[in-house]
Parts: C-alpha cells; structure tokens; sequence
C-alpha cells in the first residue's frame, strides 16, 4: 500500500523552531513530526510514502534517509516547484500512489497529531465501497474550520461548508484521507484544493463517506496547539504505553522525559511535560505543560510554564518562563530574568525581563 | 604636501555572523557587507574609496564569516578595480586591533608606509587623500577621523578630546556614560607600522599583571573566555585609550556626513546618504529618464541595468532598485530600497521600506513605514520571496522570509 504526506512549505507559523529544521523534523513528544505518520503507515503495512514537499533544505534528505533504514519503509520525495495546493501534489505523484493494484492509497496531513486510526479506515473504507474516505473529528468551534455536513448513520457526505456562519454540523475535516486511485483522474495538475474542488464533486456522486475520528486530534502547526496536542498527546500514552511516562513524587500527571536527560532533586515535574535527550534539569525546577527540546539546560530553581525551550538553550537560575513563551535554537536567558510570552529567534541572548508578549529578533 | 613614495595598504573589518542579529531578517541569507547600499555592497563604498589612496598595493577585508561567503564578491570587485582585494578570515574574533596584529605578517608584504584601516559598516565619505595628507605632516603613528556630533548621541560612539592647535587626540572614551566631548571617532584611521609594536605591549603587559577594565554585566555573562585571552585586544578600548595624550595620535576632522550602519532601518538611510554623493562621485550612477520610454525619476534613484521599470511608474527621491526587479504601470516608489528580482505589480505604492530579494508585492498594495530609521518598527522590511496580496496595506512591519500576506497588518514583526 502506499501514502502520501501533505508536507507544504516553509512552516511559517511554527517559528521560530523551523527557522532551524524544516517543520517534519521539528521533535513532538521526542520524536520528529513525521516520524510519527510515518510509523503509524508502516504498523499497517504501508510499504512506500511519499512526501509532497514544495521546500527541500538538504537536512531533511539525510534524516529520510535513516528512518528509511531503521523502519524498513520507502520514502520518497515529490516536490512541487510552485505551489500545488491540497490536491495538485497528489497528481504530480501519481505515477507512484497508481501501482495497478488498485488498492486505496492514504493522504496525510503533516501537521495533524492523532491516534491514526488507519486500520479502521481501511474497513469503514471496504464497507461502504465508496471511492473516497476522509476522517472528520468533532469541534466545540465549528465556525472556525470547513465543517463536513454528513449523515451521521451512514457516514456519506452531503457536502462541505467553509467557515459556516450558522450551524450546520459539528465535525470537520481531520486531514486523513484513504482514497481509490480513480480519485487522481478528477485532479488535473494545477494548483488545486481538494476540499473546494475534488471532494465536493465527490460528494455529489454519492461516493464520499466520511469516518468520525475516534481519539485524540490536534493540528500541531502553531506553538499553542502543538501544547495542547502533546497533552492530547499523552494521555493517549497514558492508556496505551503507561510504562513510557516517568513516575515518582517529582511527577505530576503525564511526562515524558528521554532516558539521557538528568533532573535534578527537589523539582516538580508535569503535568503535560516533554522532556528530550541529553537535557539537565537542576535542582528545585518547576516544569508544567512545556516543552524542553534536546540539550536544553534549566537551572536551579528555575519556573517554566505553559512553553517550548528550543534545542540547546539555557533558562537561568530562578528565572520564570510563562504565558506560551518559545525560544528557538540556542537561545539563553540570564539567571532571574522573567519571559512572559516572548517569542525569540534562534542564537540569542536575554538579559533583561520580557515583561508582555513580544517577538525578539 | 610629501608625496608617500611607499606603498600603502587598506583594511577594511567587516566582522561576523555572530555578533549581531540586529541585521535580521536581511542577514538571513546574506553577509551584512554585502547588502546593497545605493546600488553597491555595503562593503564596496570604503572599498571604492580606497581609489584615492596613492600607490595602493593591496585591500584586505578582514572578518570572521565563513570564507565562501566573500570569494566570488573578492574576485570580482578585484578584476574591476585592478587592485587586489582579499578576505582574511578570523577563525575566532581577536578584536577590531587584535584582528590587525594577527595578520600583520600579511599587512607588511608590500612593506607599506601607511596602513588605511576602516569599518565596513561606516557610512560616510572617506576623505582618504586629505586626511593622508594630514597623516603625513602629524608624523605620529595614527590619525583618526573625527567628527563633531550632539551631545546626546555622542555617547553612543567613542567619544575623543582632540588638541584645537595640534591636532593631537588628547583623550579616548568609549561609550562613556557621562558626557566627554561631542567629537566622535569615526571609525576610519590612518597608521604607521608602528601600530603593530603598540598592539603587541598591550598584549604582553596582560600577560604579566591583569588590566582593569570596564566590562558591562552583559560582557560579563557571555564573555567570560574573552576576557581573560591575551590576544582579544579591542582598538578602541585597548590601544587608542591608552596611547592617546603621548604625541603619537593625531585626529582629522570631517564635516561631511557619518553614520553607523548597524539596522536595516540605518541601511535605508545610508543609502540615501550614499545616492546623494553620487551626484558629485559618480553622477552616471543615477538614473536620468531622458529617453522617450523612462519612467519618471524624482530625485536621486539608482537602477540597475537589468531592471525593467514601466514608463507609467515614478520612482524617488531616495530609490535604489536591484538587477532584475520588475516595477509594474503605475507604480510609485519612495525612499525604498528594491532589491533583486522583485515584482511591483500594477499601482503599488512602496514608501519607507526595503523590499526583499524575490518578494511580490501585488496591485494597489501599499508597503510603507514611517520613515523613522531608529525605531525599532520604523519602516517595513520585507524578507526573501514574501508575498503581499492585491490591495493589502503593510505599515511598519518586518516580515520574515517567506510569508504572504493577505490581510493588511501594522506596526508587527511577522514570523
């Protein structure tokens, strides 16, 4: 079987963690993002990915390289030289996703988190026989997304609406597509939306069905929802691989902390707490509902809160970090100081309080 | 006036990548010196000015980014000027003296009589031959260039006490947190091989006994390796202080116009500065518009060749456009900086802004700042390939690279 990733572009609205890795490689919950996709195709026999890519720093090349050795799985690059849109990068792979064994093929959204309930796709997919399958989870916001208007029993697509100013249904698209090979007859090679223009045609044919996700599902694109997906995130650990979570009386609820990193004593750790490789963590450390990247360094007494440390940085003694504060690669606050909300680029040093919300460059 | 019947050799220090991001997000892609002033690399202007020093045996750029960065641009600026030019590079910074003294052996091939050292990130109009000149009759071992400035922005510079008869530099203060003197150094010196005896006392008197120095608590946190290696020596601080009041350093004043070229906002005036001097330097660099089909220019504008402006557009004052940019009909540009393969699309109009390399800026869009060059959110900079939508309004922003904008924002860093 085979995959396609939607990778996209620059990950703008991840800065400034991409402004050091492309977005795929940016870690989640010690992991790069698309490792995790990666995986979870691999688990059901997906035996060749491709990553729709319309950006290519050479780093990300090597790093495929080695997730195609240690996973045993293919992975190939499509990149698009203008943009393609949501549908456009699924034409321009064709020759690989159509490998005439008709078999569907699975479309994923590089940015989304979730249980990746794959293997249950494929059956609702040969149950109702339809042509297209798409995964919708259930919002509390609905107006906020492109709401996926459905019959709840059958599951069958009546159509799409973008932003709905009324009520129209609860459920949106979740980004997760398995899809028979005709679906790449109805899609020319141009900048194309599959939302706007592929699966509404779809849906009038009858021939568009749609799965509520079971799950967890978080759009990890911006810095407030990849927090709120690592929550998501391990809970769902919680239940499936509880031995992964660290325990003891410095924890509190879900932490993941990579078997390199040293903490230190008298710390509170969690809840909802990613601690990555060769970090250290001194004594008397608060940590709640953050992210430590790799090789960070978070000295004595020090508080973080509500934030993302980028790789190699440093928080100093007693310093406070709060209110979705993110530093990027290398970046070192002084000892005392305070950041509320501060967003800092890459190779920075910090020796005065970031008192509100502001981009340091 | 004594001619110098030596050869003469020219320094230019352009520093590194780590020093400052102050330069963001122009410096992502590109090293500081090479960003474009009027047309030219930042670089080119002390480079260019470097012509007037007689018998010129040598340029030497000497900075601490990776050295692919400056090959292409040395060897092409070389072949242009018929005089060599090339980058030395520092493999860790030793300071702006610690710098020279480390490439002394080189400096000295030619056995030079002067040493022109400067500044790259310097804006003014290096009088080399007249402060030569003056150079030559002080006989001490160097001559800064000095000029007078308010006293509130002085302390932001080396402050300097210059003798009103001789001429002689009488007292250096860097960045003194009182006030001194409204003289500042400007970052551009003449120096007699002797320099290099100087540098080396003060290197080897930090050997026997630690110096006292001012160090600020930043310096402090991050420095700490720095201030304790022997070979770190600062000219400034470290030579000019401690030489100045002995008859060995003399200094020349300028009138003309200085500035420090450290923001992109700087940048943008500097090369205004820089446009109007062509009018005396190099008036076939501004653009004229006297063919049938020239758009209309206000004002000093510098286009390159291989730009294409639309004969409906009016472009100036203060314009610099770069090679392969495209302005659209109707479009009007002030005070901006263009730069390279950029597109206007119809009846844009850019005001107080620097529009980066590959950028779009879509029909009846507006780009524009301010035109405040100090404010931190004084003018818009737009990065590398971003797109501003038809009809969007930017004010005051800075946009990193790749982003498109299709909702009108104001007085915003863009991520």
């Amino acid at each position: 079987m085979k995959a396609l990733i939607l990778v996209g572009g620059f990950g703008t609205r991840l800065r400034p963690l991409t402004l050091s890795l492309p977005k795929p490689l940016v870690d989640f919950a010690n992991k790069p993002m698309i490792l995790h996709q990666i995986e979870a195709l691999k688990t059901i026999g997906v035996t060749e990915v491709v990553l729709a890519i319309n950006y290519q720093p050479d780093v990300m090349l090597s790093c495929l390289q080695e997730f195609e050795a240690s996973l045993g799985i293919k992975i190939v690059c499509s990149r698009e030289y203008e943009p393609m849109g949501t549908a456009g990068p699924l034409a321009l792979a064709r020759d690989t996703l159509i490998d005439g064994s008709g078999d569907p093929f699975f479309v994923l959204n590089s940015d989304v988190i979730s249980q990746y309930p794959l293997k249950q796709m494929m059956e609702f997919h040969k149950t109702h026989g339809g042509e297209a399958s798409i995964l919708v989870t259930k919002v509390d916001e609905p107006s906020k997304y492109g709401v996926v208007v459905m019959d709840e029993l059958s599951g069958r697509v009546h159509r799409f609406v973008e932003k709905p100013q009324v009520f129209v249904g609860n459920k949106i698209n979740a980004g997760m597509y398995l899809l028979n090979p005709e679906v790449l007859d109805r899609i020319e090679m141009r900048p194309t939306s599959i939302e706007k223009e592929v699966f509404p045609k779809i849906a009038q044919e009858n021939k568009l069905f749609a799965m509520v996700m079971p799950g967890f599902w978080m759009d990890i694109g911006q810095p407030k929802d990849y927090l709120t997906g690592l929550k998501l995130y391990l809970e769902s650990l919680r239940k499936t691989h509880p031995e992964k979570l660290m325990d003891g009386p410095n924890v509190l609820g879900n932490v993941l902390v990579d078997r390199s990193a040293q903490i230190g004593d008298r710390c509170l750790i969690g809840p909802d707490v990613c601690i990555g490789p060769d970090c250290i963590i001194e004594t008397g450390v608060r940590l709640s509902r953050c992210t430590i990247m790799r090789g960070v360094k978070v000295k004595r007494h020090a508080c973080i809160l509500g934030s993302i440390i980028g790789w190699h940085s440093t928080v100093g003694q007693w310093a406070r970090v709060e209110n979705m504060t993110v530093f990027g690669e290398d970046v070192h606050l002084s000892d005392e100081m305070y950041s509320n909300g501060g967003v800092v680029l890459p190779h920075k040093q910090i020796n005065t309080s970031i008192l509100s919300p502001k981009i340091l460059m | 006036m004594a001619s110098s019947e030596g050869a003469n050799v020219a320094v230019i220090m352009v520093g590194g990548p780590t020093k400052g991001t102050r330069f963001r997000p122009l410096s992502f892609n590109l090293a500081k010196p090479l960003f474009p002033l009027a047309g030219q690399p930042m670089v080119q202007h002390p480079i260019l000015a470097c012509k007037k020093i007689p018998n010129l045996a040598q340029i030497y750029l000497i900075g601490f980014y990776e050295e692919r960065d400056f090959t292409l641009y040395v060897s092409a600026i070389s072949n242009e000027l018929k005089v060599p030019v090339r980058y030395l590079r520092e493999e860790k910074p030793h300071g702006s003296a610690g710098g020279l003294y480390y490439f002394r052996d080189l400096l000295m091939e030619e056995n030079p009589v002067n040493i022109f050292v400067m500044n790259c990130d310097v804006c003014c109009s290096f009088p080399l031959s007249d402060m030569l000149a003056a150079h030559l009759k002080y006989k001490g071992i160097g001559t800064l260039l000095v000029k007078k400035v308010s006293a509130e922005s002085a302390s932001e510079f080396g402050e300097i006490v210059a003798d009103a008869e001789t001429g002689e530099l009488l007292h250096y203060a860097e960045k003194p947190e009182t006030f001194v003197s409204e003289w500042i150094n400007c970052g551009v010196y003449i120096f007699t091989p002797e320099i290099f005896l100087a540098i080396q006392g003060v290197a080897s008197e930090r050997n026997n006994h630690g110096t006292l120095r001012r160090v600020s608590s930043f310096e402090a946190l991050h420095f700490t390796t720095k201030s304790t290696q022997a070979d770190f020596v600062r000219l400034d601080q470290d030579i000019l202080t401690p030489l100045a009041g002995k008859r060995k350093l003399y200094t020349y004043e300028t009138q003309d116009f200085w500035e420090q070229i450290k923001t992109p906002g700087m940048s943008l005036k500097c090369s205004s500065l820089y446009l109007a001097q062509y009018r005396l330097t190099a008036p076939d660099l501004l653009a004229k518009g006297d063919k049938s089909n020239s758009a209309k220019f206000v004002g000093d504008v510098y286009v390159h060749p291989s730009a294409k402006i639309h004969h409906t557009a009016k472009v100036g004052p203060n314009v610099s456009i770069s090679g392969s940019a495209r302005i659209g009909p109707g479009v009007r540009l002030i005070g901006c900086i263009i730069l390279d393969d950029v597109e206007i699309k119809e009846n844009a109009l850019i005001s107080h802004s620097i529009v980066g390399w590959k950028s779009i800026v879509g029909r009846w869009a507006r780009v524009q700042g301010v035109g405040d060059y100090t404010a931190k959110l004084g003018i818009t900079i737009l990065g590398e390939d971003v797109q501003v939508e038809d009809e969007v309004v930017v004010t005051n922003c800075i946009v990193l690279p790749h982003k498109t904008l299709n909702l009108s924002v104001h007085d915003e860093i863009i991520l």
